[in-house]
């Protein structure tokens, strides 16, 4: 079970994993799509009405972004690294993130956020009421389990591609990580 | 099978073989003769070594039988060509 969970780069072939992650992003894309969510980076979902079309280019921007800055990372510590190992460590660690827009059934947090955003007033505070507040609370606490899930996945996926150990190895890890969302967020900013 | 011991327990120095015997005739050897660098590899790694002869070197073929992934079995590889390499250096 841990294997499968959080390291299984280890075990299965690029073949099976690029199979498996492919599938999940394009039923990841058309999940967030039909819940009205959109992934804006790397670390950051919005709720939003936009098209199938800007779901999917999303993804393709987020898959590349992680892509690019991680395998120039493995790279650099590891000259044999191939690049297919890299492109099935984004495309599987990012399936965790595709359970967070069934939150967002019948846009219930959408409404959340909206109903929140009236009490945005110092006074205000302490009058929001808690069946606004829970969701959100639930949303939050099961999206830094999520979060850190797929960091998991990640570096586990960077480490077994790159023979990656110290703590230089997480330090680049972590610069690439930071690139990456940086740079999908500006990439969906400005093309999407 | 019993497992060749290639580090002293008492300081860890590595051991040398100092007593070669006949099983046949009972003919006695005595001297020092250093271990080759494989024997002093663990148990598992030499092992890995072995099916890595026995596939050809295939590593796509190890990590077929090995069941584990390609970048697993090649990582595996390169961390006992580092031992082979600390051990000849030493």
């Amino acid at each position: 079970m841990k294997t499968l969970f959080f390291k299984p780069f280890e075990k299965y072939s690029e073949n099976k994993l690029l199979l498996v992650g492919s599938i999940s992003m394009i039923l990841g894309t058309i999940l967030t799509y039909a819940l009205n969510c959109r992934f804006v980076g790397v670390f950051q979902m919005v709720f939003d009405d936009i098209t199938i079309i800007q779901s999917l280019i999303d993804s393709l921007i987020i898959m590349s972004c992680l892509t690019i800055f991680l395998f120039i990372s493995a790279k650099i510590i590891y000259k044999k690294t191939r690049l297919i190992d890299i492109i099935v460590t984004a495309l599987i660690s990012f399936i965790p993130f595709y359970i967070l827009p069934i939150f967002n059934i019948n846009d219930t947090l959408k409404e959340s956020t909206k109903e929140l955003r009236k009490f945005a007033v110092p006074d205000m505070v302490v009058q929001i009421p808690l069946e606004t507040l829970l969701p959100l609370i639930g949303f939050s606490i099961f999206g830094l389990i999520i979060l850190i899930w797929s960091i998991a996945l990640l570096y586990n996926g960077f480490k077994t591609a790159a023979n990656a150990k110290g703590i230089k190895a997480i330090i680049i890890f972590g610069g690439a990580l930071v690139l990456a969302d940086i740079a999908s967020r500006y990439l969906i900013h400005q093309l999407n | 099978m019993k497992k060749l011991p290639v580090n002293c327990p008492s300081c860890e120095s590595p051991l040398v073989a100092s007593q070669l015997s006949c099983s046949d005739c009972e003919t006695v050897i005595s001297g020092s003769y250093s271990l080759p660098i494989l024997l002093q590899l663990s148990k598992e790694d030499q092992d890995f070594i072995f099916e890595f002869i026995l596939t050809s070197g295939s590593l796509k073929k190890m990590a077929a039988k090995m069941e584990k992934s390609y970048p697993t079995v090649r990582n595996k590889l390169d961390d006992i060509l580092e031992k082979i390499n600390n051990l000849k250096t030493n």
